[in-house]
C-alpha cells in the first residue's frame, strides 16, 4: 500500500502574507514539494480547505484574543506546527507597537471611534510571536523567508532531523560571499548578531542587515553596542535599529532584568 | 621543438622576461582555450577578490590584498564531499567534479599559507579531497606591488618564497618577469616569447620585493619564532579577557584567514528525499556553535576561551605540531574585524608588553613560518568515504540506549583496539563518532548508542538488515598490550561504561594475562544501568571485584548497590594504588573528582588513564572541532594518560 503523504495546511495571522507568497513562488521546487506532501489548505493558491492536517504552517503574529483562540485550535489539530517568517517567529515590525500602551496605539490609529468598542476585530493586545501562545516545533525565520530554507526545514521535519536553521551570525555567510564589510563602507549592519541562513542576501546587495531573522542564541550585544558607538551611532539610533525587527529581544531583556 | 631542453634551460635560468602585452595575450588564450578555468585577482568595488577571469583586462596584478584568501580553491566555502542515494541499500559516490584551474596573482604570503595547508591536510591522514583540488590547480604567484595598510608580512618573513608556485610574476610596468617554479609552470608559458632577465631587471625585482617587505612591517615586538614561547607563559594574561570582551563572535577573523582550515560537515537531502550530498563548509573556532555536540553541550562556551584558542592555535599548537606559525601577516583579520581585536601584531605586542614571564630566549635558527609542504601522488581510498556495514542485531538497553551488532559488508573484522571509536554514517542524517563497545576478536562489532542527535536518533529507528556507513576505527585505545600483567581499576560513569566495556570484555576474554580487575560503575538512576546481565555476571565471578552506585534511587525502583556519586565507591574498593592502573571513563564533570580521590588514596598520576569526549566530527584531525588546547582528541585521544593531558586547561573544565 502506498504510504500516505503528510497533509499540510497554511494559515495566516497579522502579516503581509508575503512568506506564503514565497512558497507559492517556489517555481519548479513546488512540484517536488507537492510530491512530498498533500497541501490541503492554502488560501493564496487554492479554494479548498480542510481541517484534517498533520503539519500547520503558520504565518503572522498574534495581536488579539480571537487570534489566540484560533491559533490554539490550529495547534490542537496539527501534529507539527511551523512558524513561518519573522511575524510568526518574533513578531516582526508590528512588534514595534509594543513600545507604547495598547490603548494609546489604538486611539492613535483609529481615533476614538465608539463603534470599535466591543468589536473583537479591534480588540488588540500586545503583539506576540506564535511561541508565546502555543508550542512551536520548527521555525522558518526571515522577512520574507528564504525559499530554499523553507524546503530544507520541510525535509528536516520529514526526516525527523533537527532544525537546519543556523545558529551563527550573518557575517559568516557574508564573508563566504566575499563581500566587502558594510562597516568598511561606512554603513551600519546588524550582521554580527543576526542569525544566518539567508546567505547574507542584503549585505550582498549593499543593504544593511536589519536582523529580520532574529538574533543568534547568544548575541554579543554589549560588544555590538560598543562597535555601533565607535561608528558614531547614537544610543537612540541603536535603539531604533534594535526595535525594527528585534523588539522581542528588548522586551525579553527588560523582563529578565525585572526578574533578576 | 624539443620542449624538454627548453624546460631544462628555464630551470637553469628561471627568470624570464616577457612583454606585458604578450603575457596578457597568453592569459586571454588560456581563457579562450577553456581546458583550464582561469582565475585571477579582480576588483570588487574598492577591494579585490579571486575570481574567474573573463578577460585579461580584469586581472589586477597591482592589488594589495583580497577579501578572502585563495584557500577557497582548495577548501571551498561549501564543498560536496560525496553524493548518496538512499533509495539503494547503500550508495555513496565520491565527488569527482574537481575542475582544473590556474590561479593568477597569488601573493607570496598566501603561497606560504597554501604550503602550510598542504602540510596540515596531508599530516598523518591524507585528505584526498584537498589533494585532488590542489593537484588540479596551477599557482601563478605575483610579488606584492602594493602593500595593504594592515599587512605585516615583512614582520613574518613571508614577503617572498622560493617554492610553492608554478610561476612567480613580477610586474615591471611594460614587461613581466616570470620565475619558473615547476615544469608545469614552464609548460604554461612554453608558447610565450621570453628572454633572459638582465642583471638590472634582477636587481629591480630584488629591490621591489625588499621594498614591499619593508613597508609591510608594523613593529611586531616578538618575532614569530618566539610566539610559542611567549604564549606558553601567558595563558592567564589579562589581555585575553579585556580583548575578548569586545569580540562579536562573528567568525570574520577565521573566515578571512588563509591559515584557518577548520570545517563542518552536514548532509543535504534533496527534495526528492532520496538523493543528496554530504557537504563540508567553512567553520571557525570563534563561533559559539563550533564545539557543540549532539547532546547540546558546548565544550568551549566562553568567549575568552574561543578568542584565546585562535591565537594559541596559530602561535603555539600548530608550531608544536607541524613546525610553522599559522599566521602569514596578510592583515585580512586586522582589516576586517569590526571591533578591531583580531590583529595579531596588536595582540602579540600587548602580550609582550604585559608578559607574565621573563623576556623570551634567543630565537631559533630557522624561521618556522615557512614549511616545505609535500603533496603526495597517491591519496589512497577516499578518507571520508564510509564502508557499508549491516546491522545484525539491535537490542534496546534502556530508554535512551540501544545496542547494535554490525558487520562490515566486505567481510573484514573491524580490527579495533578497546577504547577506539568509529564514525557512523547514515546518509541524509550525517555522521557521528561512536565508541566501540565490544572487545576485538570477532567478525562483528558492537556499538551501544545513546539517542541524542540526528544520526543517533535515526540509528535507533533502524533494524537488522539495514545498512549504515562506517569509517575507522579511529583514535587511541586503552593500550591493552601495556596493561597486560597489571592490576586494573575500571571506573565508568553513565555511558562511560560503553567504551569501558570493550576493555572489560577483552580482559575477561584474556583473563590470565591481567592482574586484579576491579570495576566501579555508577549511573544516575537504576533504570539507566546498562548491560544489566553482564553486570550481574561480574558479581558472580571470583576473579572480578565490582561495586556499583546510583546518584539517587527514585521511589518504586529497586537497587542493589550504593547510593551516591560514583566517588563514593572509591573508598570502598580494595586496590593497591601504587600497583594498579585506573581507567576512568565518564561524563566531563566526573573526572576532576574521581582523579582527586584516586590521588588522595595514593595513586600516582601516571597510573591514571582517561577517555575524553569531544566533538570528533572528522575523526582524522582535520576539521578542528575536538581540540583540547592543541590536542586532537580524535587522533591523540580519546584515551589519554592523565599525566599527558593534565596541564591542558581545557581538558577537565
Amino acid at each position: 500500500m502506498k504510504k500516505q503523504k503528510p497533509r499540510v495546511a497554511f494559515f495566516d495571522f497579522a502579516s503581509c502574507e508575503g512568506c506564503q507568497l514565497q512558497i507559492a513562488n517556489l517555481e519548479e521546487a513546488v512540484i517536488d514539494v507537492t510530491k512530498l506532501v498533500d497541501i490541503v489548505s492554502f488560501r493564496e493558491v487554492m479554494k479548498e480547505h480542510s481541517d484534517d492536517y498533520d503539519i500547520a504552517v503558520v504565518e503572522g503574529s498574534i495581536m488579539r484574543p480571537m487570534d489566540e483562540e484560533r491559533l490554539k485550535k490550529i495547534r490542537e489539530n496539527a501534529k507539527i506546527l511551523v512558524a513561518l517568517g519573522a511575524c510568526a517567529c518574533t513578531g516582526c515590525v508590528q512588534r514595534m507597537v509594543n513600545q507604547w500602551p495598547v490603548e494609546e496605539s489604538i486611539t492613535t490609529v483609529y481615533n476614538k471611534d465608539e463603534a470599535l468598542k466591543d468589536n473583537p476585530y479591534f480588540a488588540n493586545f500586545e503583539t506576540k510571536a506564535l511561541d508565546e501562545v502555543v508550542p512551536v516545533d520548527a521555525y522558518v525565520p526571515g522577512c520574507p523567508i528564504d525559499r530554499d530554507e523553507f524546503c530544507k526545514v520541510l525535509v528536516a521535519l520529514l526526516l525527523g532531523k533537527k532544525s537546519p536553521v543556523p545558529d551563527y551570525p550573518v557575517c559568516v555567510e557574508c564573508k563566504k560571499k566575499e563581500n566587502v564589510c558594510l562597516f568598511e563602507l561606512g554603513k551600519v549592519c546588524m550582521g554580527p548578531v543576526a542569525r544566518a541562513g539567508c546567505g547574507a542576501i542584503c549585505p550582498t546587495h549593499g543593504a544593511e542587515c536589519e536582523a529580520c531573522r532574529g538574533y543568534v542564541t547568544h548575541p554579543e550585544e554589549d560588544a555590538q553596542t560598543d562597535v555601533l558607538t565607535k561608528y558614531g551611532i547614537s544610543a537612540e539610533q541603536i535603539m531604533q535599529r534594535k526595535s525594527m525587527f528585534t523588539y522581542r529581544y528588548i522586551e525579553e531583556k527588560a523582563k529578565q532584568e525585572v526578574e533578576e | 621543438m624539443n620542449t624538454k631542453s627548453k624546460r631544462d634551460a628555464n630551470h637553469e635560468n628561471p627568470l624570464r622576461i616577457a612583454s606585458k602585452k604578450d603575457f596578457m595575450a597568453l592569459v586571454d588564450s588560456l581563457i579562450e582555450d577553456g581546458s583550464l578555468e582561469v582565475h585571477g585577482v579582480k576588483s570588487k568595488g574598492t577591494k579585490f577578490v579571486f575570481g574567474l577571469l573573463e578577460s585579461s583586462d580584469e586581472l589586477r596584478l597591482d592589488y594589495d590584498v583580497t577579501v578572502i584568501p585563495p584557500k577557497k580553491y582548495f577548501l571551498p566555502q561549501d564543498e560536496s564531499m560525496m553524493h548518496f542515494d538512499t533509495s539503494q541499500p547503500f550508495s555513496v559516490q565520491a565527488n569527482e567534479d574537481i575542475p582544473k584551474r590556474v590561479i593568477i596573482g597569488v601573493h607570496p604570503y598566501d603561497i606560504v599559507a597554501i604550503k602550510q595547508m598542504d602540510t596540515y591536510y596531508t599530516d598523518s591522514f591524507v585528505d584526498d579531497l584537498y589533494v585532488k583540488r590542489r593537484k588540479n590547480t596551477l599557482l601563478v604567484g605575483a610579488h606584492v606591488a602594493r602593500v595593504s595598510e594592515k599587512a605585516f608580512f615583512g614582520d613574518m618573513g613571508t614577503g617572498m618564497v622560493d617554492s610553492g608556485f608554478d610561476l612567480m610574476l613580477t610586474d615591471l610596468k611594460d614587461v613581466i618577469a616570470l620565475e619558473v617554479g615547476t615544469t608545469a609552470g614552464a609548460d604554461l608559458i612554453s608558447s610565450l616569447k621570453t628572454r633572459d632577465a638582465t642583471p638590472e631587471e634582477v636587481e629591480k625585482i630584488r629591490k621591489a620585493v625588499e621594498k614591499a617587505a619593508a613597508e609591510a612591517r608594523r613593529g611586531l615586538k616578538t618575532p614569530p619564532d618566539q610566539w610559542s614561547h611567549l604564549l606558553q607563559g601567558n595563558y592567564d594574561n589579562p589581555v585575553w579577557k579585556t580583548q575578548s570582551e569586545k569580540c562579536l563572535s562573528c567568525g570574520t577573523c577565521t573566515s578571512v584567514c588563509p591559515t584557518c582550515f577548520c570545517y563542518d560537515v552536514n548532509d543535504k537531502m534533496h527534495l526528492d528525499m532520496k538523493t543528496g550530498s554530504r557537504i563540508r563548509t567553512w567553520d571557525g573556532c570563534m563561533l559559539r556553535s563550533f564545539t557543540r555536540v549532539g547532546s547540546g553541550e558546548i565544550f568551549r562556551e566562553k568567549r575568552i576561551d574561543r578568542y584565546r584558542h585562535r591565537f594559541y592555535r596559530k602561535g603555539e599548537y600548530l608550531p608544536a605540531r607541524l613546525n610553522f606559525v599559522a599566521c602569514v601577516g596578510c592583515g585580512r583579520c586586522s582589516t576586517q574585524c569590526i571591533p578591531d581585536i583580531a590583529d595579531p601584531v596588536t595582540l602579540i605586542n600587548m602580550v609582550t608588553d604585559s608578559s607574565q614571564t621573563l623576556k623570551p630566549p634567543v630565537p631559533h635558527a630557522a624561521s618556522p613560518v615557512t614549511v616545505e609542504g609535500q603533496v603526495p601522488d597517491d591519496t589512497g581510498p577516499g578518507l571520508y568515504i564510509p564502508c557499508p556495514a549491516t546491522i545484525k542485531r539491535a537490542v534496546q538497553l534502556s530508554e535512551w540506549e540501544k545496542l547494535f551488532e554490525l558487520e562490515l559488508d566486505d567481510g573484514s573484522a573491524l580490527d579495533h583496539e578497546p577504547g577506539q571509536f568509529v564514525e557512523v554514517s547514515i546518509m541524509g542524517y550525517g555522521e557521528a563518532p561512536i565508541s566501540v563497545s565490544s572487545a576485538p576478536g570477532t567478525k562483528s562489532f558492537e556499538l551501544a548508542v545513546r539517542k541524542v542527535g540526528d544520526v543517533t536518533s535515526r540509528l535507533h529507528a533502524l533494524n537488522p538488515g539495514d545498512k549504515v556507513g562506517i569509517r575507522g576505527p579511529f583514535g587511541t585505545g586503552f593500550g591493552v598490550e601495556e596493561l597486560k600483567g597489571k592490576n586494573l581499576l575500571v571506573i565508568a560513569g553513565g555511558i562511560g561504561i560503553i567504551p569501558a566495556r570493550s576493555l572489560i570484555n577483552y580482559v575477561l576474554d584474556h583473563r590470565k594475562d591481567f592482574g586484579e580487575l576491579t570495576i566501579l560503575y555508577g549511573c544516575k538512576k537504576p533504570c539507566e544501568l546498562l548491560f544489566g546481565d553482564e553486570v550481574q555476571a561480574w558479581d558472580k565471578r571470583e576473579d572480578v571485584a565490582h561495586l556499583r552506585s546510583v546518584d539517587s534511587c527514585p521511589e518504586g525502583e529497586c537497587w542493589e548497590g550504593e547510593v551516591g556519586l560514583i566517588t563514593c565507591l572509591i573508598p570502598l574498593a580494595t586496590f593497591d594504588p601504587k600497583n594498579t592502573i585506573a581507567i576512568v571513563v565518564g561524563p566531563p564533570v566526573m573526572y576532576k573528582f574521581v582523579i582527586r580521590d584516586l590521588m588522595g588514596r595514593g595513586m600516582p598520576e601516571e597510573n591514571i588513564i582517561v577517555s575524553l569526549e569531544r566533538r570528533m566530527k572528522c575523526g582524522v584531525g582535520k576539521c578542528g572541532h575536538c581540540q583540547i588546547n592543541g590536542v586532537y582528541v580524535c587522533k591523540e585521544g580519546p584515551v589519554f594518560r592523565y599525566s599527558q593531558i593534565k596541564n591542558s586547561p581545557e581538558a577537565f573544565t
